[in-house]
């Protein structure tokens, strides 16, 4: 109430008592956080709108009648850098501070209370992910197989059960038209050159169940202008592969169906927070399973050539997936409430 | 397809909807906005890490997407920056290991000459001594920091941090099989293996341990992160690209001029562009050691 006091006792009070009380109804009806920050900048800003203020530090703008002409609001000169005029823009404080000249002909009581503005090391994480889902749309390429790509299109759902720990699932789809479409020259260049055939297998699905953690975030500033936020985390989990090798050595005989294998996946990514639930975000991730190529070696008796028992090799091969994932991620709900105001 | 037309319109509407409406919830961006640091610059007593200094960095670095030969480089990066997002660097690598990667493993156990392969496998367990190999890289580039922020380790350790790209030109020292041609093939570059079936192949034997030298000349670009531990010592990360043609196999892959293969000649016709990538990490020393701050 104290602005409307010292609004009472200038000349044109009315209006500025009529322009407050419109301010006041328009943020009436916001949300809690605004109204927070609003009663911040008048309670602590508005009631000693002496000039002393001006260009002082904070913590002693608000001892000693911290606000100024202008503002009303002054972080001085190591945060606000310009004293009264770094209040431009808020018009609430503009209006109590009496930029109109108001100020000079207003005789404002001393405040009773010692005011103590706080300045928070940290301030509100720009998107909170705790209780929402987030749904990750992705196109992936793998960094590691020279011999053939596995290009891939991934779906993951993740629900934040904190703010820096999710639990999800996740779906990459691989098998896109001929595998034979997909192989490198060097696979050709190989065989044609050493006479040696690399086995090489085609991946259908991919499906994972993961844990997400965010042991990063952070800000960029884009040439001091423009600020962003920005996280990087770590995924990993467990699931399925399902495979089949693709028949080079011996292709007039051998078929291969599709074989589930155990597999394993984590990775690193960064995400950029375009607005509160929407963000893009790239991705390293290794998928790790176990693998049964063809058989290098055919057999000679017609029988065992034909039988499909011969056509894997006898032994596992450890193969990583090291891929690059692309994608967008959207937050639900789209609004979020924080538990404090600031 | 009118249910999925159906479901899109009404997840567009969903969006345009939140974006367009007013929000019941303010937003930590808005408040800001509208607060008392309102009209005040986006960050205030900065440190311009880069602005008017020079930076000397020692890395190590190492190449990926290696078909047959893995380089692992020990380098030198030096850069001056003119101010905190634009400067010039020079970057020079030296290759002091190069690894086999698996698949010449496997040439070298399983590969099979014949008497149409020869030129290009002339001994299986050879094959090692005839693969390409970079033996040293430099750089001068230009150097752009859009990107200057801080970053919050498991909530407890802050660091400021720049992300970064370059651009800029290379010179890379490129070994190769040497060049090397079958008698009668109507090619003339390099040695010429011809006579008896005993004399052209222990002349190919020969081919394929005999290098030659050369130097690439590329364009370079790419982008890194950094990360500074004090004013003047901080973590680099980057990675780069230096697309260029070479004969990574030292084999016969070209055809002749009517397209048939081979053209029984190892010479520059078999060299294919390449996306050579490095991966590099340093330690940035700035100089002098004391930064700009801003207001």
């Amino acid at each position: 109430m104290k602005h409307f006091l010292t609004a009472l006792t200038g000349r044109r009070g009315s209006h500025v008592l009529l322009a407050s009380l419109l301010v006041w109804l328009g943020t009436a009806v916001a949300a809690p956080v605004t109204h927070a920050q609003m009663d911040f900048s008048l309670d602590e800003g508005e009631g000693e709108g002496t000039t002393e203020g001006e260009g002082e530090t904070f913590d002693e703008g608000g001892d000693e009648g911290g606000g100024g002409e202008d503002g009303g609001m002054d972080f001085g000169l190591d945060e606000g850098g310009e004293g009264g005029e770094g209040g431009g823009g808020d018009v609430i404080a503009d209006l109590a501070g009496g930029s109109d000249g108001l100020s000079d002909d207003t005789d404002r009581a001393p405040r009773e209370t010692e005011t103590v503005e706080e300045i928070f090391a940290v301030q509100q994480i720009y998107a909170l992910r705790l209780n929402r889902v987030e749904v990750a749309p992705s196109a992936s390429f793998t960094l590691n197989d020279p011999y053939i790509a596995h290009p891939a299109g991934s779906l993951a759902i993740n629900y934040w059960f904190t703010n820096v720990l999710a639990l999800g699932v996740s779906a990459s789809w691989f098998q896109w038209g001929q595998p034979q479409n997909r192989e490198s020259d060097l696979n050709f260049f190989v065989r044609r050159s050493t006479r040696l055939g690399i086995p090489v297998n085609e991946w259908q699905l991919g499906a994972y169940l993961n844990f997400t953690y965010v042991p990063f975030y952070g800000k960029f500033a884009v040439f001091n202008e423009f600020i962003f936020q920005w996280d990087a985390y770590i995924v990993g989990g467990v699931g399925m592969m399902r495979t089949r090798p693709i028949p080079v050595i011996d292709p007039e005989i051998r078929q291969f169906d599709f074989q589930n294998r155990v597999a394993f996946n984590l990775g690193l990514g960064i995400r950029v927070f375009v607005s509160r639930f929407f963000g893009v975000f790239i991705e390293f991730r290794d998928y790790a399973f176990l693998e049964k190529f063809e058989n290098l070696e055919v057999e000679v008796q017609t029988d065992r050539r034909n039988n499909p028992d011969t056509w894997l090799s006898d032994t596992t091969t450890f193969s990583n997936n090291a891929t690059v994932q692309v994608g967008f991620t959207i937050f639900f709900p789209f609004n979020f409430e924080y538990n404090l105001p600031k | 397809m009118s249910r999925i037309l159906t479901v899109t319109t009404l997840a567009a509407a969903l969006l345009v909807a939140d974006a367009a409406l007013p929000a019941n919830q303010a937003h930590a961006q808005e408040i800001q906005i509208t607060g008392p640091l309102a009209g005040q610059p986006a960050v205030r007593r900065m440190r311009l890490y880069r602005k008017g200094r020079i930076l000397l960095e020692p890395n190590f670095a190492f190449t990926l997407q290696d078909e047959f030969t893995r380089t692992l480089f020990a380098g030198l990066h030096a850069g001056y920056y003119f101010t905190d997002w634009i400067g010039i660097g020079l970057w020079g690598a030296y290759g002091v290991v190069g690894l086999d990667t698996g698949l010449t493993d496997q040439i070298t156990a399983q590969g099979v000459t014949t008497d149409r392969n020869r030129l290009s496998l002339p001994s299986r367990a050879g094959f090692p001594d005839q693969t390409g190999s970079l033996t040293w890289a430099a750089a001068l580039q230009l150097e752009f920091v859009p990107l200057r922020g801080k970053l919050a380790i498991f909530q407890k350790l802050f660091v400021d941090t720049d992300f970064y790209i370059f651009l800029g030109a290379a010179f890379v020292g490129v070994e190769e099989r040497a060049d090397v041609h079958l008698a009668g093939v109507g090619e003339t570059a390099g040695t010429e293996c011809g006579g008896d079936a005993a004399a052209v192949a222990a002349c190919l034997q020969t081919s394929q341990t005999a290098r030659a030298s050369r130097v690439a000349i590329a364009p370079t670009f790419g982008a890194g992160l950094t990360m500074m531990f004090n004013d003047f010592v901080g973590l680099n990360f980057n990675w780069r690209a230096i697309p260029f043609s070479w004969n990574t196999s030292g084999t016969d892959e070209s055809g002749d001029e009517a397209g048939d293969f081979p053209d029984g000649a190892i010479d520059e016709d078999d060299r294919f562009l390449k996306l050579n990538q490095v991966f590099q990490v340093g330690i940035m020393i700035y100089l002098p050691t004391a930064p700009e701050i801003t207001e």
